[in-house]
């Protein structure tokens, strides 16, 4: 099923938690939602399932309005942060409830149960109650109820932040792989950047309240269109400096002068923030140099070494090839390469090139 | 080290010693009323006392039961205190139900009111409920003992607090699911609320079983007493004697004993995490 989005503002009393917020998904797509905390991503998805009427805006499923329309009658799914299953009840009881609710019968409503169950891998413990189960399987009954009532859309509130790393890891591969099998339309809410770009096919992030970007994962990191969502993206954090236009070259803060052609055309005076990510800085490359810097500091990490190179003010990491035998203290010659540098305008953060 | 242990032994038995003076101090007057209830007229006037009847035959009771309506009494107390305390128990649960999850005006200060309410003595309401009793006629009825106990705050405070605890996402769980309030509040919230629920049972069943002040109040009739006014009235009345009052206490708080035998660690469990009085 088709979600739209259209200007959605919700306000509490005394702050906006989504302001004016407009994306289109589609159909039986996974989509993460991600921002730091606070940022306004539960309120959203509680919106989408019905919990929080908004305060302006519309929603579409496929064509139907469906903005004030009780959460019963959406046919959604929602697995919260804690999982939310009854406690007094058997694994088996838990993902029938639903279909209880729905008056379906009994016969029926236990096979399909078991079906799901078999989906999620929790068949071996229907008998089981919520409080005898792993965090992990938790929520695998969680999904599994979710899922039971066919939705049409699948809502997930940061599913795994209660999870170790490892299970983690494992149990989104397991959500993607629910979804591809049900093929339901899934959004996800986490402020795991790097869960968000493994498992999704577009990512919405978002920023105290506001959409920056709605793009796929690799478009996300190779293209931010904002300084915020280059510094969201990314392991090792992208390299992140300030400067000034003069005549073609950026001056970084404490006077290092940095040659980007493709900044060559803006305004002198301009104050701009030149992002880097750490490949995409080449160390005594053989293409013209763009910069001087000193390296201060490096450290080996297997077939790679990374450095810390000082650029003016500012101490930045780049790979350089092993074999180099670079030492503290060195000046070296530093290139750019086209892809994973962006410049952005220092005050709105817009990107600039 | 030695000593220390040493010392620890000694306290412990001193603790000992305490609780099983305690315990004495509150089972003699159950063993004393108990095995009095078989003791003969002469057995029970002795002196020094006999601890053990020479018999265990069941003449007092017999005799108990024909002196006075004993068995009406019962009866009396059982409909009171089964027809008030799940009458009771169901407001309770409404109460506590709207006044936790549902969101309506004036929700809190309709709450606190209602709390202030639990300072008025209840031998101050017996006045107002006298009234109420005489105006609507049901005066000297077992309607009497039931409807004025058919709601209670403090039972309602307790399980309110329970809801409270119950976190919000199951309730948004169930909506998304389809579930009503009405079906929220019985399939989910009552069976995960039965140890609360259980507790407060208990405690207003007992209560309503040794209520003594009001049933003596509403009821003049003979045939519409309960069993602690009946036994009372039988004791100053009948000036009886007292192997035949031992026998008669033992059949009213029978019951209770062996309702608390039953339920004891949910009462237990209840007063520790609620804090309730009895
Ligand atoms: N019921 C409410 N009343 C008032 N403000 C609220 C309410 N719910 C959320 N907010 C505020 O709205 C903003 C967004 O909250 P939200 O729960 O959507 O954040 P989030 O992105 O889910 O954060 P997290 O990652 O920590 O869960 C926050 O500033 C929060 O304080
Ligand atoms: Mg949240």
């Amino acid at each position: 099923m088709k979600v739209k989005i259209e200007n959605l503002v919700k306000r509490f009393s005394d702050n906006t938690a989504v302001d004016n917020f407009s994306c289109e998904i589609e159909s039986g797509e996974l989509i993460a939602l991600l921002g730091p905390s606070g940022c306004g991503k539960s309120t959203m998805l509680n919106m989408l399932s019905g919990i929080l009427m908004p305060t302006e805006g519309k929603i579409y499923f496929d064509d139907d309005d469906v903005t004030y329309l009780a959460p019963e009658k959406r046919g959604v799914g929602l697995v919260f942060q804690n999982y939310a299953l009854y406690p007094h009840m058997t694994v088996l009881e838990n993902i029938c409830f639903p279909l209880e609710i729905q008056k379906v019968p009994k016969e029926e409503r236990i096979a399909r149960a078991k079906k799901m169950a078999e989906l999620v891998h929790v068949e071996t413990m229907l008998d089981r109650r919520p409080g005898q189960l792993s965090g992990g399987q938790q929520q695998r009954v969680a999904i599994a109820r979710a899922l039971v009532k066919t939705p049409r859309l699948l809502l997930l509130d940061e599913p795994l932040s209660n999870l170790d790393a490892r299970l983690r890891i494992e149990m989104r591969e397991e959500i993607r792989r629910i979804q591809q099998e049900t093929g339901v339309t899934t959004i996800f809410v986490t402020h795991d950047q790097e869960e968000a770009m493994s498992i999704s096919d577009h990512i919405v992030l978002m920023k105290k309240a506001v959409l920056q970007q709605y793009a796929a994962p690799q478009e996300l990191y190779d293209e931010p269109m904002n300084s915020f969502v280059a510094d969201f993206l990314g392991n090792p954090p992208i390299n992140k400096t300030f400067g000034v236009m003069n005549r073609g070259k950026i001056v970084l803060d404490g006077g290092c002068e940095v040659a980007y052609p493709k900044a060559v055309d803006l305004d002198d005076g301009h104050r701009v923030i030149l992002s880097m990510r750490a490949e995409a800085i080449v160390v005594e490359g053989p293409s013209e140099a763009m910069a001087e810097g000193v390296i201060e500091q490096t450290y080996v990490m297997g077939k790679e070494v990374l450095a810390f190179v000082k650029l003016g003010d500012f101490s930045v990491r780049a790979y350089i090839p092993a074999e180099l035998q670079l030492t503290k203290g060195q000046t070296v010659k530093l290139s750019l390469k086209n892809k994973g540098v962006f410049v952005f305008d220092e005050e709105t953060g817009e990107r600039l090139k | 080290m030695e000593k220390f242990k040493a010392n620890f032994k000694l306290s412990m038995v001193f603790v000992y010693i305490l609780l099983i003076f305690g315990a004495i101090i509150m089972i003699f007057p159950f063993f004393w009323m108990i095995t009095g209830a078989f003791k003969t007229t002469l057995e029970i006037n002795l002196f020094p006392p006999v601890w053990i009847p020479s018999s265990f035959n069941l003449d007092n009771f017999k005799y108990a039961l024909q002196a006075a309506p004993f068995a009406r009494y019962f009866i009396n107390s059982l409909i009171a205190m089964v027809g008030s305390v799940s009458v009771c128990t169901f407001t309770t649960i409404l109460a506590a139900f709207a006044f936790s999850k549902l969101k309506f005006p004036g929700r809190e200060v309709i709450f606190t009111l209602l709390l202030a309410l639990m300072m008025v003595p209840f031998e101050m309401l017996v006045i107002t409920n006298y009234q109420t009793v005489i105006s609507w006629k049901i005066y000297d009825t077992v309607w009497a003992l039931i409807i004025p106990f058919t709601s209670s705050i403090f039972y309602t405070y307790i399980l309110k607090g329970f809801f409270d605890s119950v976190s919000d996402s199951l309730y948004y769980s169930a909506r998304i699911d389809g579930c009503s309030n009405w079906k929220y509040l019985w399939r989910v919230l009552v069976p995960m609320a039965k140890p609360s629920l259980v507790t407060i049972i208990l405690l207003n069943a007992i209560s309503r079983w040794n209520s003594f002040l009001w049933p003596m109040i509403a009821t003049i009739n003979v045939s519409n007493r309960t069993l602690p006014f009946g036994l009372y009235a039988f004791v100053n009345e009948g000036g009886a004697k007292t192997e035949l009052m031992l026998a008669a206490s033992t059949i009213t708080v029978l019951p209770m004993i062996i309702l608390f035998l039953f339920a004891r660690k949910n009462i237990v469990n209840g007063v520790a995490r609620g804090g309730i009085k009895g």
